[in-house]
């Protein structure tokens, strides 16, 4: 199968950049997600990659053949890319019945008619559609033509399949069963995939890694757990999930025990693998699900007052206020009124240098 | 199913780049086309044909120090001016009445006060004549009762008067169109605040209709300021000159053509129009370009105006007489008898002579045939070049794609007469195309050129309303760029691009400014024929063109709302 790999890509509107110098390579077989917030550049990273784009600087390849290579001004045209892609308002052309939208990619390259008619019922089985090729897309419901539109990028058996936003269009329900579906179907045909997404519980769910990117720039690359758990900075712990960011600064370190007083007067031990020198400003960073309400354990442990209080029905989600500083804390019950205590595990927290972002 | 073989990558693309700079170089010549040789002219002191080429001033000096030209500039700015505030402010009056109050037979009204759109300003021209000019019915009905003159249709104010008649219809169109979008639901805001009717068209529902007033006022005044029809046919009689009409009795009528004065007006005209058309840019704004007019489901509630609704109703009324009926009954009666007087009932008089005569003979016959060819063929080929244009200025990968939006938009400063005038000078400078000069083709060229704009502000707005996906996705899939073209954004656009050929069709078969100077023996037009006849003052056979055309366009118009759906508004 094939891997792609970017070098230093970047692309320019006016005085605009909305891709700066983004360097990745994708594993044959591999799905990753480009993640960020809108205008992080990540749709014209992947329009790159389609060739929808031509880069200002950098290379793209795929299965070892150059798509574009902006210093010798070289650049394949989308049609001679041998990609799919799955937009996010579909395109599904609305004068084409979903069979013809599907063999389109087909005809472009002059396969026989049985040949295509054949391809297309193929298709149409592996997205569960069989019989629907008379129908026209506008009679098809939302996650009907999602699949046509899926159909329509496999059907040519591209190289690589690029996936913009592909779940957005459909309700919260449906797009939770659409994410298993996709990600499953992904893995049996063990296809190549790039996926564009700015939601997070998405990208988590369905990536074998994740590129997070802001104002054109990957800020983080990794594994979903790695992402979520160690966030690279402040920006990529606050669009991924929900943190408290607590302000200190290091007071000793022993191995790989970290020892810091918090802006509020508190004393916290963290876990980390990195080299933090007393006297350092750093953040403390907690999820809220990783607080515990402290019942035994002395150590670690922050005391305040509830400050607001969210009724989720599954779970309840708190504000509190320890001199000063906020803790957002997610917990299966109702807390008793009065002073609060919180422990947060060593383990449970990630360090960052304060500043950084 | 994907063991299969890879498949092949599709081969294709190699005619993208050149097919996207053909149709780009097209368009920019076909613009420069008629604008070269005017503006080259206008600096040589001798016709352009003749071998000796001088570069000279003097043709501006020359115009500029002629009392004629004086005299001709006045009265244009006097008659773009008056024109423009009259009937911007009656158009604007009328759509609030039809379309906010209460008034009775507001649905008639509104389709009466509109038709003129669909009508020539010649035969609209033509049409006032038969019934207010010198010799008119009305005029001649007056004077027996009166024993005076009620009013001298050729005059200044007379051409005001039915300039105004033409033009209400746009400033009507722009203001409803306006109406129909602002929401409804402010001036319920207003009554419930405690307004009263009146105050709260006075106070918001006015205020609101800046833009489209804005808007309409420079069209109004762009478009007046170059129209020949109405001056012509009115002032010539009696000695009055616009600039527009100047360039005729320079160019054609006159015994000797005098380029150098052509140019030299036809330059100063352009940059006036030009002035004003970048006016109307910073003032507008680009995006306003394309004024989209769509309905909305939110009906409002009409606002009561008690009893200046009955006031509101007659002014209407007489509006819709005057201006509407009235003429054009007088033209399409006038083109069935004899001769129309009300001293004498017109149905002893009842006769298809001119008819007869203008079947029977075979230039005005084929004035016609050469009309429907142009509009029908012409048409067609027009808005399938336009569409190509929108779409390579749009989509495609051209790298000065964007000049193109200009360039296909810049035809609205050019005066048709000019038009005419270019392409002539243009086939004489260059004798490898003489061929196709007299030629129906040169017609249809210079219509083309000139209404490129029109079928551009069809096309334009419903692609940009096309997501781009749709092409990307067939770029992905393996289309090149032209076949992208052929096989999803023609179909696509089918809908806009049937709209487009109607609304050329309608605007190519009312045509006649730009033919004026480029048609010849063989490449007659309708409305050239029109004015043929009126120089040798024979008003049947004039009527009965007129009354064709008028049915032509009203059977295109009905037939392609019912059986296609195609509204060019409301």
């Amino acid at each position: 199968m094939a891997e792609v790999v970017i070098e230093g890509l970047t692309k320019r509107f006016g005085a605009v950049t909305a891709v700066d110098g983004v360097s990745l390579t994708v594993g044959s077989g591999e799905l990753v997600s480009l993640l960020g917030p809108s205008g992080c550049g990540k749709t014209t990273t992947l329009n790159c990659l389609a060739g929808l784009e031509r880069p200002d600087a950098g290379r793209i390849l795929a299965a070892g053949e150059i798509l574009a290579d902006a210093d010798r001004r070289f650049f394949l045209p989308p049609e001679r890319r041998q990609l799919g892609m799955v937009f996010q308002s579909y395109a599904l052309w609305p004068h084409m019945t979903v069979a013809d939208n599907i063999a389109y990619g087909l005809r472009t390259r002059r396969i026989p008619e049985a040949q295509i008619r054949q391809q297309t019922d193929e298709v149409l089985r592996l997205v569960q559609l069989e019989g629907m090729g008379n129908r026209y897309p506008h009679q098809l419901s939302g996650g009907q033509q999602q699949r046509v539109a899926l159909a329509r990028a496999l059907v040519y058996q591209p190289r690589i399949l690029l996936l913009d936003e592909p779940l957005s269009n459909l309700d919260a329900k449906l797009r939770e069963h659409a994410r298993v579906w996709l990600r499953d179907l992904q893995q049996r045909l063990r296809i190549t995939a790039v996926y564009v997404t700015h939601d997070q519980v998405e990208a988590l769910s369905l990536s074998d890694r994740i590129a997070v990117m802001s104002a054109g720039r990957i800020v983080q690359l990794g594994r979903p757990r790695e992402i979520y758990e160690r966030p690279a900075d402040r920006f990529v712990a606050d669009f991924i999930g929900q943190a408290s960011f607590l302000p200190g600064e290091v007071i000793a370190r022993d191995g790989h025990m970290v020892r810091i007083r918090l802006a509020a007067g508190h004393e916290l031990r963290v876990q980390s693998s990195q080299a933090w020198t007393p006297g350092q400003a750093v953040l403390v960073v907690v999820r809220p699900e990783r607080v515990v309400l402290a019942d035994g354990p002395t150590d670690n442990v922050l005391t305040g007052a509830v400050r607001s209080h969210v009724y989720l029905g599954a779970r309840h989600q708190y504000l509190v206020d320890i001199g000063g500083l906020e803790v957002r804390l997610e917990a299966a019950e109702e807390l008793p009124p009065g002073p609060v205590r919180l422990h947060i595990p060593p383990h449970a927290a990630t360090l960052l240098p304060h500043g950084s972002a | 199913m994907l063991e299969a073989a890879r498949l092949p990558a599709a081969a294709g693309g190699r005619t993208d780049v050149p097919l996207q700079w053909g149709i780009g170089l097209l368009a920019v010549v076909l613009v420069l086309f008629p604008l070269a040789p005017i503006l080259y002219q206008s600096v040589l002191a001798r016709p352009l044909y003749e071998p000796e080429r001088v570069l000279s001033l003097q043709n501006y000096a020359r115009i500029l120090a002629s009392p004629e030209f004086h005299a001709a500039a006045l009265n244009s700015l006097a008659v773009a001016g008056a024109t423009t505030v009259l009937a911007v402010g009656l158009g604007t009056l009328l759509a609030v009445l039809v379309m906010r109050t209460d008034l009775p037979l507001r649905g008639l009204l509104g389709s009466l006060i509109m038709s003129p759109l669909y009508i020539s300003p010649l035969v609209l021209a033509f049409a006032w004549v038969t019934m207010f000019g010198p010799q008119g019915y009305v005029t001649i009905a007056l004077r027996a009762a009166t024993g005076a003159d009620p009013w001298n249709l050729y005059s200044l104010p007379g051409i005001v008067a039915v300039s105004i008649f033409y033009y209400a219809p746009f400033a009507y169109l722009n203001a409803v169109a306006s109406l129909s979008l602002s929401d409804p639901t402010v001036e319920d805001a207003a009554r419930v605040a405690g307004a009263p009717p009146l105050r709260v068209l006075a106070t918001v529902t006015l205020p609101l209709l800046r833009p489209a007033v804005t808007y309409s006022a420079l069209l109004v005044g762009i478009s007046s300021l170059e129209l020949l029809s109405i001056p012509l046919i009115l002032g010539t009689p009696s000695g009055i000159d616009t600039l527009a009409t100047l360039l005729v009795k320079f160019g054609v009528m006159g015994g000797r053509p005098d380029y150098g004065g052509v140019a030299a007006v036809a330059v100063i005209l352009l940059a006036v129009v030009t002035l004003l058309i970048l006016v109307q840019e910073r003032l507008i704004g680009a995006g306003q370009r394309f004024v989209t007019v769509r309905g909305k489901a939110v009906a409002p509630r009409p606002l009561a105006i008690g009893p200046l609704r009955l006031v509101a109703l007659a002014l209407g009324l007489a509006y819709v007489l005057l201006g509407v009926v009235v003429p054009l009954g007088g033209i399409l009666l006038r083109s069935v008898v004899g001769f129309l007087s009300p001293l004498a009932n017109p149905l002893d008089s009842l006769t298809l002579e001119h008819y007869a005569l203008v079947f029977q003979t075979e230039s005005y016959r084929r004035s016609i045939t050469n009309s429907l060819l142009i509009a029908g063929v012409g048409g067609g080929a027009g808005i399938l070049f336009m569409t190509l244009l929108a779409l390579v200025a749009y989509r495609s990968e051209l790298g000065w794609r964007r000049i193109l939006g200009f360039v296909a938009l810049y035809p609205r400063a050019i005066p048709g007469l000019i038009v005419g005038i270019g392409f002539l000078w243009s086939f004489l400078l260059i004798p490898r195309l003489g061929g196709l000069r007299n030629t129906v083709l040169a017609l249809a060229i210079a219509f083309i050129m000139r209404y490129i704009p029109y079928g551009f502000s069809v096309i334009a707005p419903t692609l940009t309303r096309v997501s781009r996906e749709l092409d990307s996705a067939a770029r992905v899939c393996g289309d090149d760029w032209a076949g992208t073209v052929r096989r999803v954004l023609l179909p696509v656009l089918r809908p806009a691009i049937l709209t487009g050929w109607v609304l050329l069709f309608i605007t190519f078969l009312k045509e006649y400014s730009s033919a004026v100077f480029l048609f010849a023996r063989g490449s007659e037009v309708m409305g050239t024929t029109m004015l043929e006849l009126w120089r040798q003052g024979d008003m049947g056979p004039v009527s009965v063109l007129a009354a064709l055309q008028v049915l032509l366009i009203l059977a295109v118009t009905l037939v392609m709302r019912y059986a296609f759906g195609v509204r060019f508004h409301g």
